[in-house]
This record gives C-alpha cells, sequence and structure tokens, in this order.
C-alpha cells in the first residue's frame, strides 16, 4: 500500500507536522483492524487474478516439462498471427458479435416499451415472472433446452416449419445456421432481464413530460417517440458503449455449449480456440498468446467504453 | 405509467386494438420462454415407451410415470452430482459473502489509508483478464487441479459484488457509527453488531448472486476437475446432453446389455436431468426476483 503515507494526512487526529514514521505507526494504531479484515479479500485478489498475469509470461516462453522455461520472445505471436485459423476465429468472433449487437441488443428495449404500456399491475408481473427465468439459467442448461426445440425430428422449431410445408432442419448440425442459433439463444436468455435496465430508466422519467404530452394530444405512438425513447437514450448509450468494450468476447460459456465438429468453422471464437489449443492439444504457450491478444485489446476496448460512456452519459463501467 | 386509480378513461377503438396487440405479444413471449421447460417436464413424466416422437409442442404427459425420475434420482452419478453442487455451492457462496462483506467494509470507510491503491488493484481485474490457461496453470502449480478448492475458489470473491457492497456500506449513516464507537465499541464491534445487521437485505442479495452464479458454474470445473467423482450436476449434464455422451447416464455395461437405464427412452433421460438441474433455480426463484430486482435497479447503473 503505496499511498499509506499520503493519505494519513486526511485523519484528523494525525496532525501534518509529524514525522512520517510515527504518522504511519499512528494511522497503522487507528486502521489496523480494518487491514485486518480486508486481508483475506485482498490477498485473494493478488493471488487469484494477479498470479495469472504473472503466469502469463509464458506466452513468451517455450514450456518445458523440466522447467526452467525457455525466453522465446514474440515467437509464439508470430506463428499466431501466420496462422489462417487464428484469422478465421478472429472472424467468426467479430461476425458473432456483431450479429449480436444488431439482433440483440434492440430486443430488450422493445419488450421494455412494451411491458411499460402495460396497465394492470397482476398481468405485468406475470409477465416479468415469466420472461426473466431464462436468465438464471446456466448455458449448459439452455444449450440442452435449445437441443431439444431444434431437434429435426419432433422439435417445435421444427414442429412449426413443418406445419407450413417447411422440411425440418438439423439447426445444431448446419454450420450456416448456428451462428443464429447462438443469436436466438442469447436473446431467449437475456431479453427478459435486460428489459429490466430499460424499465428503471423509464421510471425515472418525469410523469409531468406525460402529462404535458397528453394535454397536447399525443396518443400513444406520440408519447413513446417524444416522451419514452428519449428518456432512455442515456441508458441506451451506455449499454451500447459496454457492449461494444465486450466486443472480443462473444461469450464463452454459451458457445461452448453450442459448438460441434459440424458447426466449428462457423462459431468457433477466441476463446474457444484458445481452450481448445491450450488445454485440449497442449500448445500452452500459442494458448496463452491467443488470450493475451484478446485480454490486452478487450482491455484497450473496455477503457475507451469506460471513458467514452462516462464522458457521454456520466455513468462507465464500475 | 399507471393511470391514477378511480379515474377512467375512456379508449378509443384504435387504442383498444393497439392494446390488445401488445398484450398478445406479450404473452407470446411469455409462451416462448415457458413453454420449451414445460415440455421438457411433461416428457419427464410421460411414460418413457411413449415419448419417442412426442411433439415439442406438447406441455402435457403421455401417459404418466415417475420412472425416469426414480431412476435419475437412485443413481450413483446424479446422486453424487447433486451432492458436488451443493457442497460447492454452499462452501463457496460462504466464502464469498463472508470476505466481500469484510473487504467492502475496510474499503467503504473514506479515510482508510491506501483506499484507493486497493481499488484500482480490484478494478484492473474487471478489465485485464489474462485468460484460462494462466489461471489452469496457477491451479497446477499450486497442486489443487482436482480439488473441490480450483472451483470453490474461482471467483470466490467477485468484483462486482465488492462493488455493489461498497456502495452499499457508504451509505450507512456516520452518526450511527460515531454513537457505537463513543460507547466503547472496537472496529471489529461496529462491524460484528451495528454495520451487518444494517446490512442484512444487501448481505442477502450478494449471497443469492453467489448462489446463482455458483451454482450454474460450469466450466472452471469441466477443465478443472478430471475426476468424474467431483463433477457438479452441470457438467453430468454437459456431458450427458451437449455432449450426447449417454454411456455418463447410461452406463457402458448397462448399454451393452441393454439393460436397467438403457431401456429407458433417452430423450426422457435427458429431459429429466435438464428439470433436476433447474430444479433449486425454480425453488428460489421468489426470492430471486425480490432480490435480483432490487439489487439490479439499485446497483448495476449506479456510477
Amino acid at each position: 500500500m503505496s499511498s499509506v503515507d499520503e493519505s494519513a494526512t486526511a485523519i484528523p487526529s494525525v496532525s501534518g507536522n509529524v514525522p512520517m514514521p510515527r504518522r504511519i505507526v499512528l494511522g497503522f494504531r487507528r486502521w489496523w483492524p480494518y487491514y485486518v479484515m480486508l486481508a483475506p479479500g485482498l490477498i485473494f485478489f493478488v493471488v487469484w487474478h494477479y498470479f495469472p498475469i504473472w503466469q502469463a509470461k509464458m506466452a513468451f516462453e517455450q514450456v518445458r516439462i523440466i522447467p526452467p522455461n525457455i525466453w522465446v520472445g514474440l515467437k509464439h505471436f508470430q506463428t499466431l498471427f501466420t496462422s489462417p485459423v487464428f484469422y478465421q476465429v478472429l472472424a467468426n468472433t467479430l461476425i458473432i458479435s456483431t450479429l449480436k449487437i444488431l439482433f440483440v441488443f434492440p430486443v430488450p428495449i422493445l419488450v421494455a416499451l412494451l411491458l411499460n404500456e402495460i396497465r394492470g399491475g397482476r398481468f405485468r408481473k406475470f409477465v416479468q415472472s415469466a420472461i426473466y427465468l431464462p436468465h438464471f439459467l446456466s448455458w449448459v442448461v439452455i444449450a440442452g433446452i435449445f437441443i431439444s426445440i431444434l431437434s429435426p425430428s419432433d422439435g417445435a422449431v421444427n414442429q412449426i416449419t413443418g406445419f407450413f410445408g417447411a422440411k425440418p432442419i438439423g439447426y445444431m448440425t448446419d454450420g450456416n445456421a448456428s451462428r443464429w442459433v447462438l443469436v436466438f439463444s442469447e436473446i431467449w436468455r437475456s431479453a427478459g432481464w435486460d428489459s429490466l435496465l430499460y424499465l428503471a430508466a423509464i421510471i425515472g422519467i418525469d410523469q409531468q413530460l406525460y402529462d404535458a404530452a397528453e394535454i397536447d394530444g399525443a396518443n400513444r405512438w406520440q408519447k413513446v417517440l417524444h416522451v419514452t425513447i428519449p428518456g432512455m437514450v442515456p441508458t441506451i448509450a451506455t449499454l451500447f458503449i459496454l457492449n461494444m468494450g465486450m466486443f472480443l468476447s462473444a461469450d464463452l460459456n454459451q458457445v461452448i455449449n453450442f459448438i460441434n465438429d459440424v458447426n466449428r468453422g462457423q462459431i468457433d471464437i477466441l476463446d474457444t480456440y484458445v481452450y481448445r489449443i491450450g488445454l485440449r492439444t497442449g500448445e500452452y504457450s500459442l494458448a496463452t498468446a491467443a488470450g493475451l491478444f484478446k485480454a490486452v485489446i478487450g482491455m484497450v476496448m473496455i477503457l475507451a467504453a469506460h471513458f467514452v460512456s462516462k464522458r457521454l452519459t456520466g455513468k462507465g463501467v464500475w | 405509467m399507471a393511470d391514477p386509480a378511480g379515474t377512467p378513461i375512456r379508449r378509443s377503438p384504435l387504442e383498444r386494438t393497439e392494446y390488445a396487440i401488445i398484450v398478445t405479444t406479450l404473452l407470446l413471449l411469455v409462451v416462448v420462454t415457458v413453454q420449451p421447460i414445460l415440455n421438457l417436464i411433461a416428457v419427464s413424466f410421460s411414460d418413457p415407451s411413449r415419448v419417442a416422437g412426442k411433439s415439442g409442442l406438447d406441455i402435457w404427459p403421455s401417459g404418466f410415470s415417475i420412472d425416469v425420475w426414480l431412476l435419475l434420482l437412485q443413481h450413483p452419478n446424479v446422486q453424487r452430482g447433486i451432492l458436488n453442487s451443493i457442497f460447492i455451492t454452499a462452501s463457496a457462496t460462504a466464502i464469498g459473502v463472508v470476505g466481500t462483506a469484510l473487504m467492502a467494509w475496510g474499503l467503504s470507510r473514506p479515510n482508510l489509508p491506501g483506499r484507493r491503491a486497493i481499488f484500482i488493484l480490484v478494478l484492473v481485474t474487471i478489465v485485464f483478464e489474462p485468460g484460462i490457461i494462466p489461471d489452469y496453470f496457477l491451479m497446477k502449480q499450486m497442486g489443487l487441479l482436482d480439488t473441490y478448492w480450483s472451483v470453490i475458489l474461482y471467483k470466490a470473491i467477485n468484483a462486482w459484488y465488492l462493488i455493489i457492497l461498497v456502495r452499499f456500506f457508504e451509505e450507512i449513516p456516520e452518526e450511527v457509527l460515531e454513537a457505537a464507537e463513543l460507547d466503547g465499541a472496537n472496529p471489529f464491534q461496529v462491524f460484528f453488531q451495528i454495520v451487518l445487521p444494517l446490512a442484512k437485505p444487501a448481505l442477502a442479495t450478494i449471497a443469492l448472486f453467489y448462489l446463482v452464479f455458483h451454482w450454474n458454474e460450469f466450466f472452471r470445473a469441466m477443465i478443472y476437475l478430471n475426476d468424474q467423482g467431483k463433477w457438479p450436476l452441470q457438467v453430468v449434464l454437459r456431458q450427458f446432453v451437449v455432449e450426447g455422451d449417454k454411456l455418463a447416464i447410461v452406463g457402458a455395461d448397462n448399454a451393452a446389455n441393454n439393460i436397467g437405464v438403457a431401456q429407458i427412452n433417452l430423450k426422457s433421460l435427458k429431459a429429466g436431468m435438464i428439470i433436476i438441474t433447474i430444479l433449486p433455480i425454480l425453488a428460489i426463484y421468489p426470492l430471486i426476483l425480490k432480490f435480483f430486482t432490487k439489487g439490479t435497479m439499485s446497483g448495476a447503473l449506479k456510477g
């Protein structure tokens, strides 16, 4: 804790002209119980989050069964950046993230607008209770549910399309469909729950604005267009920017449960690639290099998102 | 926009049609969300011999049988999975709540020397994640692979939940704490006797966050735990349903001789497994709605 000396002056009982070592002693005498309570958490963060950062140096090393590892500099990054698979994986990640921004992001906004039009408190509560549920299910469960819904023989989707005369499609084993399976399962999981954030924004809108619009003879659509949506814009902007910050994480937990040998070409993302070459085929250093690549770009994007968002809307990532 | 009570507003036919469309759309969302789950419940309670080809649109069992449930609940792998999940979730949640509360309390004291540095140290972990391979090697070097600890300690203290709790503690009025200090209470007594009782709703929220997170966690368990005897339910489910490894539940001997579980339709078994895994979430769902809604509305977007 390097800033102990600086901030210690803030304590009224320790005056500014007491010599420094003594100030630290006095500060510690007052604050030690708090440090004791902080300690377990602090140790946890250092061990569980900072040791791995140090460990990531293996991206620059040749891992040997018998230590020490050999320093090889940027060799693994060169391998990575000349590998066609890496570019395919990067492209998949960007495509899936783009699809999600385009098709998943707007849905909860629409759901919130619909929910807001409901007058009866009971019906609204009922709808909310139902559509929030998938957010609390694991991706393993959701994948299980989607495998069942999309089954070519008796799944609900093919039953419905079959009713209109379409031939059954094996969505889970159709490479072209697989990205859309990711989009729709993400909507199924998060559209309901995420609408809550927008509902909170709508609740914050000044009722007088609606009253004024009513006096001006505005109908339902005009009120939505000129009062509700403008009132949601800060929240929409914040969440959009935060989503952009997460652009390189197309969601490992989701994809790992939908990926198979048939659709790998379309939905293999950076994280699943790291997992596969690292833990399945044992190319530890190459995998760590790919992970570091994602971590560094991801860090830049999250920080950019944070500061842009803070600037525009006053709300940051944290 | 709730209409003030007792002031009937005349709606034009157009407005009533619009309203009907909105209600119908929302009902459709409810159906799309709930129907797949009801279908799986129906399949799991159907007579297993009548399940083959049963439409995914059905929400009513064909025949009635609890064979699938009896089989699954008596199955050693499933029982093991349930116990492992309960053990991991309970330990991780307990450790998480205690560790987060203690740390949040220290961090919430505005004059604590070093507070800013510790905050930055925590925020860095949100922004920079070096990935799963370094995590894996850390586990390996600490000798924690294939132990429950590897899973229990994963995100044991969640930076986001920590921040939510710090914000909550910061709002406890200073006078309350000063009064206790004047009565001669030391910082530990203030924390345990004044702060914690005041923070009960916030702690319950955090506990529930951890509970749901750890119950649903599967990826770390999947990569850290080789020993199938330590697998939580999510990993057993994944092996069986997602990876399509029917031996995970049916068992090699049974499959080879077509006896026991092997005679039950796989579709019934899969449906049953999925429902068993979400049962605890369904059981505490009213609590989740109550606490998550508040926690998210107040915490997530504060900045």
